[in-house]
């Protein structure tokens, strides 16, 4: 499953790498990009085994705040 | 409780609430010291403040750590926890404090730039009415399916694309369009999700919805353009992805040869490219942002930086300069006909002129032609234009009908030859003068004789010289008109238009060669165009600018810059935008390596400490970003 998350929060892009490491080191995440233009975070995953708050949690944890959107 | 806990949770909450606290201990600690000369204060609020504002980036300097990447947070951490060890208190509590509230003030006004798609995502309307089985259904816009009748009342967003089919109003389509004028739907008009609907009720037959709209489209190709990497970022991120190990070994053999751990500490705090990566993605995102504002879709960084450089524009004729309409320009009465019609209050002039066009558009009302479309409409809107008896083609040459005993003929000097009907001088006079004004003259026939000579041709939109002038403005050296049509037509349009360049009778492989040949020249080259014919010329050159794309798909997928609007204008404005984008690019750059190189020499030669060194870097951050905003409001 692909999902949308988006940040304001991106200040500097040395944060995209950070970010798309934590995500691929989930379990049940097969590919993360950042796109630090837009602030814009695509997220492949399971979401059995990485659920969407999972990915949002992680995101987190690197210090950035980012929801889920729609498109 | 739970409302702290909650703020805790938040990392950029938290992140803003240590800024906070951390600098009101620099204060406090400079007031100690400046007001009550208490040194011991001052150095044990410093410290407090290092460490508040510090732990924060320490522990993303963990979390990075972990997951094996050497980060700008763990080079900021290591800085100040060195200038803690060695006594350095001040200069551990501004390290960390700058990072800290630069980071907060960077993503702030960075959001600002990435505000306007925000303004489209907004506009994404929430939900739709439907009709369904002569009831009214409240849905979701994407579950409206294609084809069905979607109800949108007066003040609301219409949910879907699609077709009025009952129903009169004005809409504001400035989401879509850039114009701020709301534009008039009736029965038969298309409508786009996301617009307002301001006036009247509207019965729409849906034709998009969700992510197969304009809006949805213009939203992903906005962002696609701003993610994708214009050539200078890239060679900018490449030189930043050896920046910060170089500075990371610059410190080490520094301390190793000079044993001053301060110095390599400072080295270590501007070891972030910050203003370098920041400095082309910035004026690139606030470029395309301003320019999708306006009604200019650019497809991304590249073809920003190319329109930058552009130094010809070819320019189609037909629907591109023109409305590509054709009308009635001139009516040359010679002979006042019977009335077939009732004129009441005109003149006789108008009543003669109306009487040829009538006859004319009797005759030419079962003919598809182009020509008739322009003659019909030209006939005043309150007469019904009666059937004929009978009617024929003579291809190439025109039309013959016969209406209550009447016979009509409407083409050239050859149908008339056709018919042996004798063609005055005054009516040769009349054909002359108007072709050489590049008109399509015509003439009517009644009952054996010449009535009058039409004039038809296609209108120059009103805006095109103004456009020309404009461009000449922005600095465009060389302006071509490219067209299928003959030299004469041709030239009296780009006469109106002030273009002194024509290309006539072209073929569309022939447009294609021309743009060919201008880069060969070494320009280069921008093509507008509209039609399937200039898709070639499009393609080949080094800019295609599609006009009118709000209703196609396809020019908003594929044109490098696609204006959604017929406005002639936003030509000059796209250019003027992308040569100030590739500008602001380029002040941003030499901003960056300037502050960089000076960095850099002030650390190495001792003039620069720990803080000031952070809030030079903080500081060449911000100006870079706030000159990338200024491309906002031009």
């Amino acid at each position: 499953m692909k999902t949308l998350l988006r940040s304001q929060d991106l200040s500097c892009p040395s944060c995209v790498a950070k970010i798309e490491n934590a995500l691929q080191g989930l379990k049940g995440v097969n590919d993360a990009k950042v796109h630090f233009n837009t602030g814009r975070i695509e997220v492949e995953h399971d979401p059995d085994t990485a659920p969407t708050a999972v990915l949002v949690q992680t995101v987190r944890e690197t210090g950035y705040e980012a929801v889920v959107a729609a498109f | 409780m739970k409302q702290l806990k909650s703020w805790w949770q938040s990392p950029k909450q938290r992140r803003q609430l240590l800024t906070a606290i951390s600098g009101l201990l620099i204060l406090l600690a400079l007031a100690g010291k400046y007001l009550l000369n208490q040194t011991n204060w001052h150095n044990g609020l410093m410290a407090a403040a290092a460490l508040i504002a510090g732990s924060d980036i320490a522990l993303r300097a963990w979390y990075s750590l972990r997951r094996r990447h050497i980060s700008i947070e763990l080079l900021v951490t290591i800085a100040a926890a060195g200038a803690l060890i060695i006594g350095e208190y001040w200069e551990a509590a501004a390290v960390t404090f700058l990072f800290l509230f630069g980071a907060y003030l960077e993503a702030r006004t960075l959001g600002q730039t990435r505000r306007i798609l925000q303004g489209l995502l907004e506009l994404a309307p929430t939900t739709a009415i439907v009709l369904r089985d002569g009831r009214q259904v409240e849905v979701m816009p994407h579950e409206v399916q294609p084809g069905e009748t979607v109800l949108v009342k007066p003040g609301t967003k219409i949910p879907v694309d699609g077709d009025v089919i009952d129903g009169r109003s004005a809409v504001d389509e400035s989401a879509i369009t850039g114009e701020s004028i709301p534009a008039e739907k009736v029965a038969g008009t298309a409508v786009y999700a996301g617009t307002v609907n301001q006036a009247g009720l509207l019965k729409v037959k849906a034709t998009g919805v969700g992510a197969d709209t304009t809006l949805a489209r213009i939203i992903r190709r906005v962002e696609e353009a701003q993610e994708e990497k214009a050539p200078t970022q890239r060679f900018i991120e490449r030189f930043a992805r050896w920046y910060t190990p170089f500075i990371i070994l610059l410190s080490g053999a520094a301390y190793l040869v000079t044993r001053d751990l301060e110095l390599a500490l400072t080295l270590l705090v501007i070891g972030c490219p910050g203003a370098l990566v920041i400095s082309t993605p910035v004026s690139i995102v606030a470029g395309i942002g301003r320019a999708a504002k306006g009604g200019i879709l650019i497809k991304g960084g590249e073809y920003l930086e190319n329109a930058g450089k552009i130094s010809a524009l070819a320019l189609d004729k037909t629907g591109t300069l023109t409305i590509g309409q054709p009308v009635v320009t001139d009516v040359v009465v010679l002979q006042a006909a019977v009335a077939a019609g009732d004129n009441g209050e005109l003149s006789v002039m108008e009543k003669n002129e109306q009487q040829a066009l009538y006859w004319a558009a009797i005759a030419e009302a079962g003919s598809e032609h182009p020509l008739a479309q322009a003659i019909m409409a030209a006939v005043d809107a309150d007469d019904l234009i009666p059937a004929a008896d009978e009617f024929e083609t003579f291809t190439g040459h025109g039309v013959q009908a016969v209406y209550l005993g009447h016979e009509i003929g409407v083409g050239t000097t050859g149908l008339m030859a056709d018919l042996g009907i004798p063609v005055p001088a005054a009516a040769h006079q009349a054909l002359d003068n108007l072709q050489a004004e590049g008109k399509t003259a015509v003439i009517v026939a009644l009952d054996g004789s010449v009535i009058g000579v039409l004039g038809i041709a296609d209108q120059l939109r009103p805006t095109a010289p103004e456009m020309i002038r404009r461009l000449q403005v922005v600095g465009l050296k060389k302006i071509v008109m490219l067209t299928g049509d003959n030299a004469r037509t041709a030239q009296a349009i780009a006469g109106a238009a002030g273009i002194q360049d024509v290309r006539a009778s072209l073929l569309p492989e022939d447009k294609l060669k021309m743009i060919r040949q201008l880069q060969a020249e070494g320009h280069v080259v921008a093509m507008v165009g509209d039609g399937i014919n200039d898709a070639p010329a499009l393609a080949t050159a080094d800019i295609g600018i599609a006009m009118g794309a709000a209703g196609t798909d396809v020019a908003i997928e594929t044109a490098d810059i696609a204006l959604m609007t017929d406005d002639l204008l936003k030509i000059p404005e796209a250019l003027q935008l992308s040569r100030a984008t590739l500008n602001n690019i380029r002040q941003n750059v030499i901003i960056a390596l300037v502050t960089v190189a000076l960095l850099l020499a002030g650390v190495l030669l001792g003039k620069v400490h720990m803080a000031g060194g952070m809030l030079i870097h903080e500081a060449s951050v911000m100006i870079v970003i706030l000159n990338g905003m200024r491309l906002l409001r031009t």
